[in-house]
């Protein structure tokens, strides 16, 4: 038995360390042109590093072991300048030049125009996600989730409603900061269609570690229709579990921090909730959107991320929970 | 030492996982039935493979509201631990704890116990007595 | 000079006599001991202490990141055990334990007696060690700040972070920086005046050379970070908005701040480790240093460019492109100064024959280890890598690459090559071995991986990632590795424990047979007689030197004034000067830094009485220490040998107090330069918030103008008093002084009435916050010369103050005139700016 695990846990290692070059949120598994760029950055660079390291180590060893009578070499000043001064400012300013020339920094003016603009903000400790209109108008807001079309160029305006916080989807960009005060803009383009994990990349207290995101890239056609969807009000429930739902919704307080579109519910503090079933998760990258989870952060999402800012509801009936966790769901 | 190796159905690719924790987390599995395993011998239960089992336990999030062993992170407070739930008299304080109660709870719950928080997720047939079946591994 | 070594017998008292000055006292008076033997190995115990228990905190971080989903540690618990994991190894055992090698090991290199300021040593130590433990025990009240060692506002403002743990980060600090800048005088002024004669700077060892930047490194570098401090304290305590973005603050103000400090702190670490291997090398090759100058240069040139690199870590701050490029070059340039040394080390190895004694095997593990984190340094520079690895554990990697190989390593290196000048036995080469071999393999099962993660997508201080990232066998090989590394640790304590003996009085010896001053047999006055330099390896070139010394035939053979007293030389030439009288052990310097622990401490759980009380008593304390000093010509001339004859104790440019103040003033002068950059950084950020935006009216011209005729003032009544002391004039001195002060005092309160008239107050706007700023660093100059005006003047009526006996006049003399020029800089910048500009 021990020996058939471990065998498998041995089996297991190779695999997972040529994983360590993908997965949904590493940077090296490149699903845009930018990330792909900077991959090939960093395995030049891993090379390079690599030689270099081989070659001061056994050039430390040959030190280490030379024969009693001093080589030549070793005595000079010269190669010290050479090997020390020389070469690293030879071979830095190589990689500089070639870092500068792939550096974003904000987009320059060669860049095409965006498609259009998403606006999101950083909160302890969720992801705020505004679709802006051609006129800077708010066409519909979701929280931790961005959906772009496949080989647009997106322009992401990145602020914070409260301490700083980092935008980081490897897969397709590098991070860039939210701070209070200012408005950093990241270029996004998705060079195909898939799913990318993000996370908040700069300590922002508490729940820091649970603040992630999805981003999905879509054909323009299904992008079109999500949009779509998602500038619609909320359906209305079809069944009396939704209507119960919907109703308890309403009677409990809920719209005090969040809006249903199509409801009177229009709170602001909170995610806005109008297609939360939709959504890949809850909690900002927490758990999956389904009623169980639904009904358990409810009742108390405290337990499941601790600090976090909405109040525990433990105040539903369990039909009524049930009711409640389905009706949310529902909202796609 | 091979008194869970019984137990431990093998893994075949098809199977393979939403979660891939990979090898530690089913060494630290393979722990807990070693453990759980050896006081005595469990029947294997026909309606189903624990191993599957806390795979479906892992993927509908049961541990949002439970907390039950062996499932990384599953520590819900909502309902009920899970730990010992082999052992256990009743599901939900109402319904005597036989697999096919379990089974037909896990795949439905307010249809068994009106009251209940406890939503239907869905489960197939199949998932509940996987489900079940790494649920009677809890002793 | 050419009559040294002196042939003939000395007197058969004086060795007795010089024993009996140098005399600590033993028992719990231990305590109460100044020199630096004694402090430096203290210090160095207590840094090892920290380095410890912050040890510990990281294996528990490791044991919660082992596997996914873990809940070994709360997340808040975890917030706050990374935050002091980080605070206690780069402020508690990083910076310390560097000083804290110098104090030991500078006076000795030099063959000094004595660092300069002994009791400023046991000052800085005491503070240190107490406040030090006092921050750590806040973990155990769950009051141990959470928002990481950097405390990025508006994390940490009032309103995202109430409790008081933000406060206890900001009291660590600020013990911290007091002992830093404390040390770094002593280093400083160490390094240049109390030098062995004859040890020009092209005879000065590499690691004093090392300890030099470094302290030019922390007068210029701990001043922002000074600064940052206050601010964010001042902010949560009385709402000045420096860092809030809706009152025209700006968070990004505190980043330029800290990494302006931060970064070169990275460098103050590094350099001494690089000293330590640049003096343990040629010893366990047998070989001078090959490329010395080189070596030098690329010390000197390493702290100049780290000045330049502290963008880097705002990389992904939304920066323009072109200060990325610019910060993005000059951080790969730091590079090259590291690669001058690391070929220099490796061609000293190749010249020479290298003997694998345990600290070679550090040196070794050191050249691996740092040269990939140099590497990967190289690569968080390129500005696009570093969008992608910055805030993950690639970087995490990266830096304990560069600080554990580049500083740990070569100081356990140090630990072992030095032991035998501090303890009767050396220690164990087989022990050490062990040490070693498990703190290389540790360390880079342990921290390798975490490139890996880093390149997962893996970022920093979460306290928890879920399974499927797939994160979960990585962190599990680094949390063994991490404990093999702690194993190492604790072989190396063991070995301590068995074979670290020090004060007994005697040492192991020069066991490696090197070539450096501080192998000199010798007591607690360091040597019995104070060599001439003629070498770089003095001991190498010159067999019978130790012998020589030892018999008392260079200079100062003893204690000719009955006190404790050491050379006081050129900073260039290295020519003696005068002969500096020191204090022996003491109470006040320690108790001072009790009470003055106890007043930060107080004062953080906001129980103001008790601090004040505890403050006036630190206070006191320091008065009562500084009252012995300034001794004037307490003695004849003194013929130290040679046919040298020095005065005794010494005022003006050329004393060591003069240049203490100077460098003070240096310290200080930078802190108003990191306020004047912050008064011009807010207002180019915020320019909404300044009065041409807003309306806001400045004080009429006359307010100004009447502050900068009463500091010109003030400065001139100094100076004349100052005229009249020479006269030996009393009651003009003391007249003049009063009369200074209160015109110091008056500018300060025109400048204050002429704001107030406007109605701004400090609490509207970054504008408000910074303009009183201004006016409340001059306050504190003007409460700091008040007192020492005092003090001066209490001097001269208990008549210790006069032509000959004028340091403590000279000091406070000097302060003044900058405290008038920083004065009138910020009146023209606060009033005329606006109007100008």
């Amino acid at each position: 038995m021990r020996r058939h695990t471990f065998t498998r846990f041995a089996e297991a290692l190779p695999a997972a360390v040529l994983a360590a070059c993908s997965g949904p949120q590493s940077p090296l598994d490149a699903g845009s042109d930018e990330a792909a760029g900077i991959a090939i950055l960093s395995w030049v660079m891993f090379a390079a590093a690599g030689l270099i390291l081989v070659a001061v180590l056994a050039l430390a060893a040959a030190a280490a072991r030379a024969p009693a009578e001093q080589p030549r070499w070793a005595t000079r000043e010269g190669w010290v300048v050479a090997a020390g001064l020389v070469f690293p400012i030879v071979m830095l300013s190589a990689l500089l030049a070639w870092g500068l020339s792939i550096t974003g920094g904000g987009g320059g003016a060669s860049s095409p125009p965006a498609a259009f603009r998403i606006a999101v903000a950083g909160e302890q400790w969720w992801w705020r996600v505004t679709y802006l209109g051609p006129d800077g108008s708010a066409l519909f807001s979701t929280a931790n989730e961005l959906r772009l079309p496949i080989g647009q160029r997106v322009e992401v305006d990145l602020t914070s409603a409260d301490v700083i916080h980092s935008f980081w989807v490897p897969g397709l960009a590098g991070k860039l900061d939210m701070i209070p005060g200012h408005v950093n803009t990241l270029p996004l383009v998705a060079g195909r269609a898939g799913t990318w994990r993000g996370q908040c990349a700069e300590y922002c207290g508490g729940a820091h570690a649970l603040m992630a995101f999805t981003v999905t890239a879509l054909p323009a056609p299904d992008f079109e229709r999500w949009m779509a969807a998602q500038a619609a009000p909320a359906a209305e429930p079809d069944n009396a579990e939704g209507r119960r739902g919907r109703a308890l919704f309403l009677a409990s307080g809920c719209g005090a921090c969040h809006a249903v579109r199509g409801t009177p519910a229009s709170g602001t503090i909170g995610p806005d909730l109008t297609h939360v079933g939709g959504r890949p998760t809850i909690g900002a990258g927490l758990l999956p959107t389904q009623r169980g989870t639904l009904a358990a952060w409810i009742v108390d999402p405290g337990h499941l991320k601790p600090e976090v800012r909405m109040p525990p509801f433990p105040v539903f009936r369990g039909e009524d929970l049930r009711a409640l966790a389905a009706w949310l769901e529902s909202l796609r | 030492m091979g008194c869970a190796g019984s137990v431990t159905a093998p893994i075949t690719p098809t199977q393979t996982l939403p979660h891939q924790g990979g090898g530690l987390k089913r060494l630290a599995l393979a722990l807990v039935l070693l453990v759980a395993g050896c006081g005595d011998d469990p029947p294997v239960p026909d309606f189903g493979d624990p191993e599957r089992g806390r795979a479906v336990i892992a993927r509908y999030e049961c541990g949002a509201c439970h907390r039950i062993p062996g499932i990384t992170g599953a520590r819900g407070k909502v309902g009920p631990p899970l730990a010992g739930f082999a052992r256990r008299a009743m599901i939900a304080g109402t319904l005597p704890n036989r697999p096919e109660a379990l089974l037909a709870w896990l795949r439905d719950p307010p249809a068994q116990v009106k009251g209940t928080a406890m939503p239907a997720l869905g489960l197939s047939e199949q998932e509940a007595g996987d489900a079940a079946a790494y649920l009677y591994t809890l002793r | 000079m050419s009559r040294l070594p002196d042939p003939r017998p000395r007197p058969p008292e004086e060795l007795e006599q010089l024993q009996e000055v140098w005399r600590q006292p033993g028992g719990w008076r231990l305590a109460s001991a100044v020199n630096n033997t004694y402090v430096g190995v203290f210090y160095i115990g207590t840094a090892l202490l920290f380095f410890v228990l912050a040890g510990i905190l990281a294996l528990l971080l490791r044991i919660q990141l082992a596997v996914p989903e873990n809940d070994f540690l709360s997340q808040a618990t975890y917030n706050q055990v990374f935050t002091m994991h980080g605070t206690m190894m780069m402020f508690l055992f990083a910076v310390p334990a560097v000083e804290a090698m110098g104090v030991y090991l500078l006076p000795n290199m030099q063959a000094a007696r004595d660092l300069p300021f002994p009791r400023l040593s046991a000052y800085a130590f005491w503070a240190y060690a107490v406040g030090g433990l006092a921050f750590f025990c806040s973990l155990f009240f769950g009051l141990a700040p959470d928002g990481g060692w950097f405390m990025y506002p508006p994390l940490t403002s009032s309103e995202h972070s109430p409790g008081h743990n933000t406060d206890f980060w900001l009291l660590g600090i600020g013990f911290i920086e007091i002992s830093a800048i404390a040390g770094a005088i002593e280093i400083l002024v160490g390094v240049l005046r109390t030098r062995a004669p004859g040890m020009t700077l092209d005879k000065l060892p590499i690691y004093s050379w090392a300890m030099l930047v470094f302290a030019v490194m922390i007068v210029f570098g701990f001043p922002a970070v000074i600064l940052g401090t206050a601010l964010l304290e001042i902010e949560r305590s009385f709402h000045w908005p420096f860092f809030i973005a809706e009152k025209g603050g700006d968070p990004l103000l505190w980043q330029h701040l800290f990494w302006f400090f931060g970064h070169p702190e990275v460098y103050i670490i590094f350099l001494p480790a690089a000293g330590f291997v640049s003096m343990i090398l040629p010893t366990m090759c047998g070989t001078r240093l090959v490329a010395h100058r080189w070596v030098v240069l690329a010390l000197v040139a390493t702290g100049f460019i780290a000045f330049g690199v502290w963008v880097h870590h705002m990389f992904t701050t939304g920066l323009p492109k072109l200060s990325l490029s610019f910060f993005s070059a000059a951080s790969m340039a730091v590079a090259v100064p590291s690669g001058i040394q690391v070929f220099a080390w490796i061609a000293t190895i190749a010249k020479g024959r290298l003997r694998l004694t345990v600290p070679s095997l550090f040196v070794l593990g050191f050249l691996a280890i740092f040269t990939l984190g140099g590497l990967t340094g190289v690569m968080v520079a390129m500005v696009p890598f570093d969008g992608q690895t910055h805030d993950t554990f690639f970087v995490v990697a990266h830096f304990h690459y560069v600080l554990i190989g580049g500083m740990v390593f070569p100081l356990f290196a140090a630990f072992y090559y030095w032991a035998p000048t501090a303890s009767r036995r050396a220690l164990s080469e087989r022990l050490g071995k062990w040490c070693f071999g498990l703190m290389f393999v540790g360390f880079n099962i342990a921290f390798f991986p975490q490139h890996v993660a880093g390149l997962m997508g893996m970022p920093r201080r979460v306290w928890t990632y879920p399974a499927e990232l797939g994160w979960g066998w990585i962190n599990m090989t680094s949390t063994v590795g991490a404990f093999i590394l702690g194993l190492g640790a604790l072989v190396f304590l063991i070995d301590l424990a068995r074979n670290f003996r020090p004060f007994t009085g005697g040492n192991a010896g020069n066991v490696w047979n090197a070539g450096t001053l501080e192998w000199l047999p010798g007591g607690n006055y360091a040597t019995r007689s104070i060599p001439i330099v003629t070498s770089l390896e003095p001991l190498w070139d010159q067999p019978d030197l130790a012998r020589e010394v030892d018999e008392g035939r260079y200079y100062l053979p003893g204690a000719p004034t009955g006190r404790r007293e050491t050379i006081v030389t050129s900073a260039i030439a290295a020519e003696p000067q005068y002969l500096m009288q020191m204090p022996g052990p003491g109470w006040p310097a320690v108790l001072a830094a009790w009470f003055t622990a106890a007043f930060f401490l107080l004062l953080t759980v906001k129980l103001v009485t008790p601090a004040m009380v505890c403050g006036v008593i630190a206070l006191a304390l320091v008065l009562r220490w500084m009252w012995d000093t300034d001794l004037g010509p307490a003695h004849p001339p003194v013929d130290i040998g040679g046919g040298i004859v020095l005065p005794v104790n010494c005022s003006g440019p050329m004393s060591h107090s003069w240049w203490a103040v100077v460098v003070l003033i240096l310290v200080a002068g930078a802190v108003f330069a990191s306020l004047l950059f912050s008064y011009f950084f807010l207002w180019t950020v915020s320019p909404d918030v300044w009065p041409a935006a807003t309306g806001q009216a400045l004080p009429g011209a006359e307010w100004p103008l009447a502050a900068a005729a009463l500091l010109v003032l003030s400065s001139a009544l100094v100076w004349w008093a100052g005229r009249r002391l020479e006269a030996d004039g009393h009651w003009s001195v003391r007249l003049g002084l009063a009369a200074a002060a209160v015109a110091l005092a008056a500018a300060l309160a025109a400048e204050l009435a002429g704001q107030r008239a406007t109605g701004l107050s400090p609490t509207d706007s970054g504008y408000g916050a910074v303009v009183y700023m201004m006016a409340a660093l001059q306050g504190l100059f003007v409460a700091t010369l008040g007192i020492m005006a005092l003090y001066t003047l209490a001097r001269s009526l208990a008549g210790l103050l006069h032509r000959h006996r004028r340091a403590t006049f000279d000091n406070t003399m000097l302060l003044w005139h900058y405290a008038v020029g920083q004065g009138l800089i910020a009146l023209a910048v606060v009033h005329f700016g606006p109007r100008v500009l």
